[in-house]
């Protein structure tokens, strides 16, 4: 039945001979490959199909899990959390991080992703672990807007640096830079607000950006909200934080690639001062600035063989507050304590071999760290740094494998703990394949 | 915002991107160099084009690299391949443009694959344990000439209806391309007598010998399909999954490629068996892409004393392979030389 319907169908096209009128549904051709659409169905030799057959229709968003979970041994008495929480003129960082030994099942994270309407694009990231789970990001992001200008709203890793608006699993070591993790904590700088930023029209790669943030890092940008029996530190109302940063590309040949970038933080915090002798209230400003960059470089093998990254970041922090009640040195009320640290990293990496990559980081924090109290002593403590090197190997697009050797030289109330640290890694994705930021 | 608001807010945005559209030539980005070579031949001097993914590269694996997002930040029209080929890349770039009308389903984004002849599609429940599969089939259509005869088609029109200005000029150059295609692929003899498009349509249902015999122009048969005939039923081992479309049209089959499963790198195991099935159906060549390592392809040839042929499947890959045409000129005097 079929193929005397084709036959008739060459038939008349026959007679159409010589009319090859293109983009016409009159030729031969096209009356063929019309009916091959209709029917979907095999014709002659060729077992060609169309159209939508194979493709699934859904409105449902992208969702992948990526389960991140590593062994991890260390030879630091308490761990190498406690280590991390205590480094002078850094602690007492709240949000330290670490890993057990043994075991660790770091989280599976939940993205979500999809376009919301011909206006919107929003995606949401939800990080499990054993016993919680985490909103990290819900984010609303504009589509339409005009000049490259692009609003986004929620909650949302910062956008800053490089390394701040990465998740975990999307970075080339198995742990954060010494340099953010010591200031912002563990989880880096996340935050609910807004971001505006505009894409320049430039004949060179220029984004600019700027953040207004509710301010809740508990490290830089907290609210304390403390009621004290003689003076009040009275909550400041959101939002506490502005962020300000650029990132410029410059037009480069072929397969090479680099991004340059400044940032600016500015906000409220108030913190408490406990050392032991003195304790008190403290509430004023906290600013952070610095630049990264990263280089990449694509080599034209197959399976990431040659590719390198070099990336790095340099961030300064101060932190000025004014000491606002204490009960055990009230005369020093209204005396300020300024906290001055900076640190950087610098790290590299080079696909050896198919699906193989090395790397080798460099941790250095502390080159300015200082510490003026509102007794009026300066404290000056010295540099801490870390040196990592990892192997890894990802048998595809989903899978990686990983081996960290850390090798920290911590400064611990003055003295330095040298730290090794030693990460077997494993990644998995499931699920949605997600595009890859540069 | 109400909804009031919201609608203000769309129809200045529509203003400002209708603004945006410039005199002079178009830009148009095109996610690989097949579809741009087949693209200048369409819109010639009406349009500059750019391609995200050269020929040396592999579409698979590409970054959202800001030069990238540059070039798409001022396209006139974004043209993709389609089928999940530039999904790790292609949504990275455009969010990164912001520029709201080459955003999928927008006016100014192509998907070249809309009418193609597809194969591979999957029929069951695929999961990535088969490797690098795409939900909506084999994306390397280009490689199939008859699916470049259609994508030439499918971008004319879309440039017709962006830029009614120029449709006479992209109508001929569609003619003249498909005319160009044609005479390759059947030889100018053949299409003069008969017209491709029924040669085509003949080709397609598997009667195209029998017409040409009825007619008594056995003999005016040139071009690729002449070239190709004697090698129907050849089979031959490939790197990738990527000849699946060439194969098809000039009925070649391929026994086996030397990934394991798509985009995993070939085992030991996997090549011992592909030397034995080589030895046991006596196939003498291997066919491969140079954006793969040779080292396996060099490894089994040297056991079962087969050629590698290594041709671009990409427009540029090779120097030969510097337009579409010569892009399928090349891998088929390749095979008819080597098979």
């Amino acid at each position: 039945m079929v193929s005397t319907y084709q036959d008739f169908i060459i038939i008349v096209a026959a007679v159409l001979i010589g009319s090859t009128s293109a983009l016409a549904g009159d030729d031969p051709l096209q009356a063929m490959l019309n009916q091959i659409r209709e029917q979907d169905q095999p014709v002659g030799v060729a077992a060609p199909s169309s159209g939508l057959a194979g493709a699934i229709q859904s409105l449902n968003p992208d969702i992948s899990v990526v389960i991140d979970s590593m062994v991890h041994g260390d030879d630091a008495r308490g761990g190498i959390g406690s280590i991390l929480e205590g480094v002078d003129g850094f602690g007492p960082v709240r949000d330290p991080g670490g890993f057990d030994k043994g075991f660790n099942l770091r989280e599976a994270e939940l993205f979500i992703s999809s376009t919301v309407d011909p206006y919107f694009r929003a995606y949401t990231s939800i990080v499990v672990t054993e016993d919680e789970a985490i909103l990290e990001e819900a984010v609303v992001q504009t589509t339409g807007l005009p000049y490259g200008l692009q609003l986004k709203g929620g909650k949302f890793l910062s956008e800053f640096s490089r390394s701040n608006s990465q998740h975990p699993h999307d970075w080339d070591f198995v742990d954060r830079p010494l340099v953010s993790g010591l200031i912002f904590g563990d989880g880096g700088l996340v935050e609910k607000g807004v971001q505006l930023s505009w894409l320049a029209p430039t004949p060179f790669h220029l984004l600019l950006g700027t953040e207004v943030l509710q301010g809740e890092n508990e490290d830089m940008f907290q609210p304390l909200g403390r009621e004290d029996s003689d003076d009040a530190l009275r909550d400041h109302a959101g939002p506490r934080l502005w962020l300000q940063w650029a990132k410029f590309s410059p037009p480069l040949w072929g397969s090479h690639e680099a991004q340059f970038g400044l940032f600016h933080g500015y906000g409220r915090h108030q913190d408490e001062w406990d050392d032991g002798i003195n304790d008190g209230w403290l509430d004023g400003h906290s600013r952070f600035l610095g630049t990264d960059f990263v280089y990449k470089y694509d080599a034209p093998h197959a399976y990431g063989k040659g590719d390198v990254i070099v990336q790095g970041e340099y961030m300064y922090r101060e932190k000025d507050l004014n000491l606002r009640a204490s009960e055990s040195s009230p005369a020093l009320v209204g005396n300020s304590r300024l906290d001055q640290q900076d640190g950087l990293y610098l790290q590299g990496t080079y696909g050896f071999a198919p699906r193989w990559r090395a790397g080798l980081r460099w941790d250095h924090v502390g080159l300015t760290n200082r510490s003026r109290l509102p007794d009026r002593t300066t404290q000056r403590f010295g540099e801490t740094h870390r040196l990592s090197a990892m192997v890894n190997f990802s048998p595809t697009e989903f899978s990686r494998l990983r081996l960290q050797v850390n090798r920290g030289e911590y400064l611990v109330d003055g003295d330095r703990e040298e730290v090794y640290q030693v990460f077997f890694q494993a990644l998995f994705t499931l699920g949605a394949h997600g595009a890859h930021k540069f | 915002m109400n909804v009031r608001s919201i609608t203000l807010f769309a129809l200045t945005a529509a203003m400002f991107s209708a603004a945006q559209v410039s005199a002079g030539p178009l830009k148009i980005v095109t996610t690989t160099s097949d579809l741009k070579s087949i693209t200048e031949s369409i819109a010639a001097d009406r349009a500059t084009v750019f391609a995200i993914c050269e020929g040396t590269r592999d579409a698979h694996y590409l970054q959202a690299r800001p030069s990238f997002i540059m070039m798409a930040r001022d396209a006139d029209l974004w043209i993709r391949v389609g089928m999940e080929l530039e999904i790790g890349w292609e949504p990275m770039i455009i969010d990164g443009a912001r520029n709201p009308d080459i955003r999928v389903g927008g006016p100014r984004h192509l998907d070249a694959s809309e009418k193609v002849l597809k194969l591979e599609v999957p029929t069951q429940r695929i999961t990535r344990a088969l490797g690098d599969v795409h939900p909506s089939g084999n994306p390397h259509y280009w490689l199939d000439p008859l699916n470049g005869r259609i994508v030439a088609e499918t971008i004319a029109e879309r440039l017709i209806r962006i830029d009614a200005a120029g449709a006479e000029t992209y109508r001929a150059n569609l003619a003249a391309f498909q005319k160009a295609l044609d005479e390759r692929m059947f030889g100018a003899e053949a299409v003069q007598r008969f017209g491709g498009s029924t040669l085509w349509a003949r080709q397609l249902q598997g009667t195209l010998d029998g017409l040409l015999a009825e007619n008594d122009a056995t003999e005016m048969l040139g071009g690729w399909v002449a070239r190709m005939r004697p090698f129907k039923g050849r089979r031959l081992v490939t790197y990738h999954k990527n000849w699946s479309y060439f194969m098809n049209r000039f009925g070649l089959e391929v026994a086996i490629e030397l990934e394991p499963k798509p985009g995993i790198p070939p085992s030991p195991a996997h090549l011992a068996r592909i030397v034995d099935l080589m030895r046991e159906q006596n196939i003498n060549t291997i066919l491969m892409a140079p954006i793969y390592p040779p080292r396996a392809a060099n490894r089994v040839s040297a056991q079962v004393r087969a050629r590698v042929l290594v041709r671009a499947h990409s427009v540029g890959g090779l120097r030969a392979a510097s337009d579409y045409l010569s892009l399928i000129d090349e891998v088929v005097n390749g095979l008819a030389e080597t098979l």
